[in-house]
């Protein structure tokens, strides 16, 4: 947008004398270097918004003006199209310049814009002489000044503005021209373009970055500046206990919620995988709580439920088995019938599987060297040999097939394409790798290495991106997750009987990133083994525990939300407040286990 | 089914470790496996059972407090191992010999031959 204001100092001869007046009778404030930079600078910006005589008064006032009057009237000069007179202007100019030697380029400039100016308005004359007698004697730019005269050829207006990429004098060309002249002159005789927008976007961006919760998809120039921003922790991180689920007889080890946020699985040593509903209340809305919808068992023997793992289409549900794990598993979630009972030899152990996208095919393994892909409807269809499988996830590429992420016992972290029979490794960890998890954009990989914490790994760019310290080792297994809008959440469990949550964009206020410390979610009587993000419900947490009871966390403002509508007695299930504020509620009722 | 935090409950699945190889060393008693032939340093040791082998690096093991013991080769300071898994005590770890010509036992490990299985693996196929 072509910007009309015109010369700041000395509009008119009548009116100059005039001002020479007022400015002798205005005490003239004392301005400080910074505060006289502060001023120009906002000048400069009222300028920009078209509020031409508010800039004016300022710098009448504060007597500092905004630049040099020969840059004033070189920026009048070429707003108006007065190319002599800017170029007189650039002639006085030239000292001020930082490099003598970019003088030909500003020239240049100068007389490029001139030149396609008169070539749009249809004056090919007047653009020959500009070109033969301005352009060509300044030798800059051989390759330009050849692209300029082929110009000439163009039969229009538009044909020119397509071919060289130039807006017309009308496209705010004029105003560009001079954003790239700024470069070349020092602030006092220039200053640099939009430079209080560019402050106000650093102070903000430097707010978001130590947003110690940041939980907001607004873009930073859509936050406010009145106050620094900071997101509400009460609204985006768990902190709560909204619910206990105390279904099941023993250790829980596993939890899961389905890529539709719909379903929450559970399993652990009590040989049963729950399968609970998500229901987000009506009234108010927002507030998510889970109930029980189906039990499923696995044998006795099997030493409990070691993994659950939902299909991409959250309607199957596969789970592994601790100890005798030579079959994995898999129900259909809604209705609780046994799709699947996979088994290839009886010595297999598949301790952890993983689905492919299409629902059908998933990869299982364990640390014996099996690593198979199956699928629900044909079975067994290929092994993997020799690889000791800890952990696995997949991952579409770019070719549109899938890899298969497995964490071997040799800390690797290897790709797998089970269609070419192609394998790479991606990284290598300095630690026993406990466990994986994928986020839900398939852009981070979470890792729970033994005794150093979780490691965030990049998987385009290939690179570590955080380690995660702060929760307390041991001897068990342990899971992360990876949520929120943004997959900006981490949460982990922990030996002592905490939830661990990092907000992985803070950077710490001492800048060390590395030392970021998790919140701590107090409430469980023994290890947390595993933590799973809704990827619906944003800030809704489930932890499974061996204390027996898995937990439902959500941000503060939700829960409370959620009592509230439990006090009315809207809301489902019976709830119960325990002294410390926690929501305890029994589930509603059982139904009967179908046997297997 | 208490609720109270109790350390004494078998809490969680245990994180068991694989070294792999192509001859594994596992528990006699649970199959946790432990090590391989590729860590075997020395055949020629003794223990409560009999024989007893020295090795470089074994995994899944609890060990004990430190202990002062006499044995025949000199004093030494020991921690006793046991299999993580089925807390079956297996052998021993030196932490301190102090003797100079002992001193190379320091950090490694006594497994009791009787108290493990010797198994077949497989090479690792990975080549990077």
């Amino acid at each position: 947008m072509e910007n009309g204001s015109g010369c700041l100092n000395g509009s008119g001869a009548a009116d100059s004398a005039e001002k020479a007046q007022q400015q002798q009778q205005c005490p003239a404030v004392q301005l400080s270097e910074r505060n006289c930079e502060a001023v120009r600078v906002i000048g400069q910006y009222l300028r920009e918004l078209g509020l031409a005589r508010s800039a004016e008064a300022l710098v009448l006032e504060a007597g500092c003006p905004l630049e040099s009057g020969a840059a004033a009237q070189f920026r009048s000069s070429v707003l108006l199209g007065d190319w002599d007179g800017a170029e007189a202007s650039l002639a006085s100019l030239r000292r001020a310049l930082w490099r003598e030697s970019s003088w030909s380029e500003i020239a240049f400039r100068l007389a490029e814009q001139r030149y396609l100016e008169l070539l749009e308005s249809g004056a090919h004359i007047a653009a020959l002489c500009v070109l033969r007698g301005k352009l060509t004697p300044l030798q800059f730019s051989p390759d330009r000044l050849h692209r300029l005269s082929g110009l000439i050829m163009c039969s229009g207006p538009e044909e020119l503005r397509q071919l060289s990429g130039w807006s017309g004098a009308a496209g705010g060309t004029r105003q560009a021209l001079l954003d790239s002249v700024e470069q070349f002159f020092p602030p006092s005789v220039m200053l640099p373009p939009k430079r209080l927008s560019v402050l106000l976007d650093q102070a903000v961006r430097a707010q978001v970055s130590r947003c110690r919760h940041h939980n907001t998809s607004l873009s930073p120039d859509q936050l406010t500046l009145l106050a620094d921003h900071s997101c509400q922790a009460a609204a985006s991180v768990p902190s709560v206990c909204s619910q206990v689920l105390d279904a099941h007889q023993d250790e829980v080890h596993v939890c899961q919620f389905s890529p539709n946020g719909r379903f929450l699985a559970t399993g652990g040593r009590d040989c049963v995988a729950i399968v609970w509903l998500v229901e987000a209340a009506a009234n108010p809305p927002g507030a998510p709580r889970v109930r029980h919808h189906l039990t499923l068992r696995i044998g006795e023997e099997r030493g409990g439920v070691a993994w659950l793992a939902w299909s991409p289409d959250s309607r199957l549900l596969l789970a592994c088995a601790a100890e005798e794990a030579t079959e994995v598993i898999v129900w259909e979630a809604e209705t609780g019938d046994c799709i699947k009972k996979l088994k290839h030899r009886d010595e297999d152990s598949l301790t952890t599987a993983a689905w492919l996208p299409d629902s059908n095919h998933f990869v299982v393994g364990g640390n014996r060297g099996h690593f198979y892909l199956c699928s629900v409807d044909v079975g067994f269809e290929k092994a993997w040999d020799f690889i000791r499988v800890v952990a696995l996830a997949t991952r579409r590429e770019d070719d549109g097939g899938t890899a298969v992420l497995a964490a071997d016992t040799f800390a690797r972290i290897r790709r797998y394409r089970f269609d070419t029979m192609q394998d790479e490794t991606l990284f290598r960890e300095d630690g026993p790798v406990m466990s994986m998890s994928i986020s839900q954009d398939e852009t981070l990989l979470a890792v729970c290495v033994a005794s150093a914490g979780v490691h965030l790994w990049d998987l385009r760019l290939r690179v570590c991106r955080r380690r995660l310290h702060g929760l307390t080792h041991g001897a068990y297994l342990l899971h992360a997750s990876i949520g929120g809008p943004n997959q900006d959440f981490v949460a982990s469990g922990s030996h002592d009987a905490r939830v661990c949550v990092w907000h992985r964009g803070c950077q710490a206020g001492d800048g060390a990133q590395q030392h970021l410390l998790p919140d701590k979610l107090s409430g469980h009587g023994g290890l947390v083994s595993c933590v799973s993000w809704n990827p619906r419900h944003h800030g809704m947490l489930a932890s499974a525990s061996d204390d027996c009871t898995v937990r439902i966390w959500l941000p503060a403002s939700l829960a409370a939300a959620a009592l509230a509508a439990s006090a009315d007695g809207t809301g489902p299930g019976g709830a119960g407040f325990s002294s410390n504020g926690c929501c305890s509620s029994t589930v509603s009722k059982h139904q009967p286990p179908p046997l297997l | 089914k208490s609720p109270e935090f109790n350390a004494s409950y078998s809490m969680g699945r245990l994180h068991i470790e694989h070294m792999g190889g192509e001859r594994v060393f596992s528990c006699a008693n649970c199959d946790c496996p432990l090590t391989n032939r590729q860590q075997l340093i020395s055949t020629r040791f003794t223990g409560a059972t009999g024989r007893a082998f020295l090795f470089n690096r074994v995994v899944n093991l609890d060990t004990s407090e430190l202990q002062d013991r006499v044995m025949l080769t000199g004093r030494h300071m020991v921690r006793d191992v046991s299999c993580r898994k089925c807390k079956t005590k297996l052998g021993w770890v030196y932490e301190f010999a102090t003797e100079e010509s002992q001193q190379y036992k320091e950090g490694k490990i006594i497994l009791e031959r009787a108290l493990i299985n010797e198994s077949e693996g497989f090479p690792d196929p990975v080549k990077d």
